[in-house]
């Protein structure tokens, strides 16, 4: 088991007036909310705690969103830029620059071959859809967003991987006509890319381009949902079964010395679902293309209009929509997960918080019910969680935890069969 | 009906003189009382733009510069070589692009409320953000009267509910970027040889009335003509003023 440590460097200051009067804490909360100063301490203290991972044999992550309190991390490559001199053995994992947002692939294959080089070899590439409020803040069009995600993965390793000289590239959603990136990759033939998703259609496309998938906050019923339809992708594509290394879960951890200790502070971390994914209705339920248009009643109107005519109208539904409506939205699951309490979460499997017996517990029960996975991605900071306690979280997780995740290599084996 | 290919819904209805009615950010309601008036002293040609309503939308059918073709293949299909194309705000954009490449059918232009063209400095948006502010807002800035004339939800059958999405998701689709409005058009404009009357709701709070002004200012010939007590939809709000404004025009021009 491999595990990543990442603060998203919340900034959880603004006065809890203004969040209330505001429709939405992302996109369009104005910045003179955000102290520069106070933002300056976050961001050190994040590069500490990944500085005290490194050395406790903990792997590092970075996740990029825009103009919200739910983090300051804009831009990805230049937080990651920083860790890559900073850390010595950490894998760097990159989850992930918006690729689908971004205006040129090519640019960031750049700076991703400038971390892989000056990391010497540390970077993974995490990717991610994106959605919700980051469509406004990057001006991207929701529509075809998931079109534009795969051509410009497609783009970028080709320009990580290419090595004899200028190609071109005219696709449907990117054109770059000569693409020659200097330097390229340290590792060969390029670094181990990831996908964070939801919903098994993107987790099939993972499984046939060997992709490792993590699934954030989903939940041991929704991530073995889609890391089935992973398996059976490469089972169809007549590829080598899936193995435990390719699949990832992002929680919120937290492992104190004692169970009350591991809830009391782990379940600060909440404060990241509680309090900053309000979002307003314009990127949230009302974002084109964030649901099919037959989901339009559940979504459109304030209350059930009559319970059989929404029956009636889902029996017509084709397969592939009805999966779409009743999997719910990202505004939905965004929804549910606003009111949650730490209790609520441990059960639902998007907490681990306690003393270190029962966080090792929490997630081996977690890969029984899921399936077996082999990379954690640790959410180990958030709100008012503070530099400190991350800090005596990190190292409580390194020494009381990982290495008995580690030796689980067999017992959990059998659970990826 | 096929039109170039593509399979599309159309509503017709009346006789004598074809208008062509080309929708705005929804397709066309069958049950919109202004269409019954209009029947009365016109035929109308209603389609559903690709990707709109039950119109199909090929897959790499999904830019401005498709649906502009469309539209002159819309004006070739319909049966009568003297046609009034009617277009509503983002039909009023896809009409006037249209007439810009002087379709020998077209006879006269009406835009009501149309979008398309950029007039103010970069940092003063001309039309409403649609997509990024607050749907309630969207709803006053629409309408003189929302209370009376905004859609309701709660009481949309299903299907309306599920063409209302789509419509949505395909006006995105083909206009986020630049938002509603093509760079290049508003030079263009003077190439329009048909008589053309713009129509403006003179509370429209997506696109104002002064924005109307100018755009017919770049028509030769154009007249401009406000109806009160209406906002972005004059059709909706103000059925009756609006159909004899078109039919004053229709046997005028």
């Amino acid at each position: 088991m491999r595990a990543f440590y990442s603060c998203e460097v919340t900034y959880p200051f603004v006065p809890q007036h203004v969040l209330d009067a505001s429709d939405s804490v992302r996109a369009s909360l104005p910045n003179k909310y955000c102290d520069p100063k106070v933002a300056a301490d976050l961001y050190h203290e994040t590069l500490d705690e990944y500085l005290v991972a490194d050395d406790l044999g903990l792997n590092v992550m970075a996740t990029e969103h825009h103009a919200g309190i739910n983090s300051l991390i804009g831009s990805n490559p230049t937080f990651l830029g920083m860790i890559a001199r900073q850390t010595r053995r950490a894998r760097i994992l990159s989850l992930g620059t918006l690729i689908s947002l971004r205006k040129d692939p090519v640019r960031i294959a750049e700076e991703y071959a400038m971390i892989d080089v000056v990391s010497r070899g540390r970077l993974e590439i995490g990717l991610v859809k994106s959605g919700g409020s980051e469509m406004a803040s990057n001006n991207g069009n929701p529509m075809r967003n998931e079109d534009r995600l795969w051509e410009g993965i497609d783009l970028i390793s080709k320009a990580l991987t290419h090595r004899d000289g200028p190609f071109s590239w005219e696709g449907k959603h990117f054109t770059h006509r000569h693409v020659n990136i200097w330097p390229g990759p340290y590792q060969q033939p390029m670094p181990r890319l990831w996908a964070a998703t939801g919903d098994p259609r993107s987790a099939a496309e993972c499984g046939r381009r060997g992709i490792i998938n993590t699934l954030v906050l989903r939940g041991p019923e929704g991530t073995k949902k889609a890391w089935d339809s992973y398996k059976q992708a490469r089972r169809e594509a007549g590829l080598p079964p899936a193995t435990r290394d390719m699949f990832g879960y992002a929680a919120m951890v937290y492992v104190g010395e004692t169970d009350e200790e591991g809830m009391r502070i782990g379940s600060k971390i909440l404060w990241f679902l509680n309090t900053s994914l309000k979002s307003a209705p314009q990127m949230s339920k009302f974002l084109p293309g964030a649901a099919p248009p037959e989901a339009a009643p559940q979504i459109y109107r304030s209350k059930p209009k009559v319970a059989k005519t929404g029956e009636a109208t889902k029996m017509m539904l084709p397969p592939h929509q009805l999966q779409a409506v009743e999997s719910k939205s990202a505004a939905h699951n965004a929804a549910a997960l606003s009111s949650i309490t730490a209790e609520q979460a441990v059960m639902q499997g998007i907490l681990f918080a306690g003393n270190p017996d029962t966080v090792y517990r929490q997630i081996m029960e977690f890969q029984r019910r899921a399936g077996a996975f082999g990379n954690l991605n640790i959410i180990g900071r958030s709100g008012f969680l503070t530099h400190k306690e991350a800090v005596k979280g990190i190292k409580m997780f390194a020494r009381e935890v990982l290495p008995r995740l580690e030796e689980s290599n067999d017992v959990v084996h059998d659970i990826a069969e | 009906m096929t039109v170039g290919g593509i399979e599309i819904e159309v509503l017709c209805g009346g006789a004598g003189k074809t208008a062509l009615l080309m929708h705005g950010f929804q397709t066309i309601s069958p049950k919109a009382q202004f269409l019954s008036e209009l029947a009365r002293h016109c035929s109308y040609f209603a389609p559903s733009l690709p990707g709109f309503g039950a119109s199909k939308r090929p897959e790499d059918f999904d830019t401005i510069y498709d649906l502009v073709r469309h539209t002159l293949d819309l004006i070739e299909v319909v049966p009568d070589d003297n046609v009034t194309m009617i277009g509503f705000s983002f039909g009023g954009w896809l009409a006037a692009e249209a007439a810009v490449t002087r379709p020998t059918k077209l006879k006269r232009l009406i835009l009501v409320d149309p979008v398309g063209i950029r007039i103010s400095d970069r940092e003063t948006r001309d039309i409403l953000d649609i997509f990024n502010v607050h749907p309630d807002l969207v709803r006053v800035k629409t309408f003189f009267d929302p209370q009376r004339c905004a859609p309701k939800f709660d009481q949309m059958e299903d299907a309306e509910l599920v063409t209302y999405a789509r419509n949505r998701d395909s006006l995105c689709l083909y206009t986020w970027n630049p938002l509603l409005y093509n760079p290049q058009l508003k030079g263009w404009l003077r190439r329009i040889n048909v008589p053309t009357l713009i129509l403006w709701g003179a509370c429209d709070g997506i696109v104002s009335p002064d924005y109307g002004r100018t755009y017919a200012k770049q028509i030769p010939g154009a007249c401009f003509e406000l109806i009160e007590n209406a906002g972005h939809q004059p059709e909706i709000e103000q059925p009756a003023s609006f159909v004899a404004h078109v039919v004053g025009f229709m046997s005028d021009a």
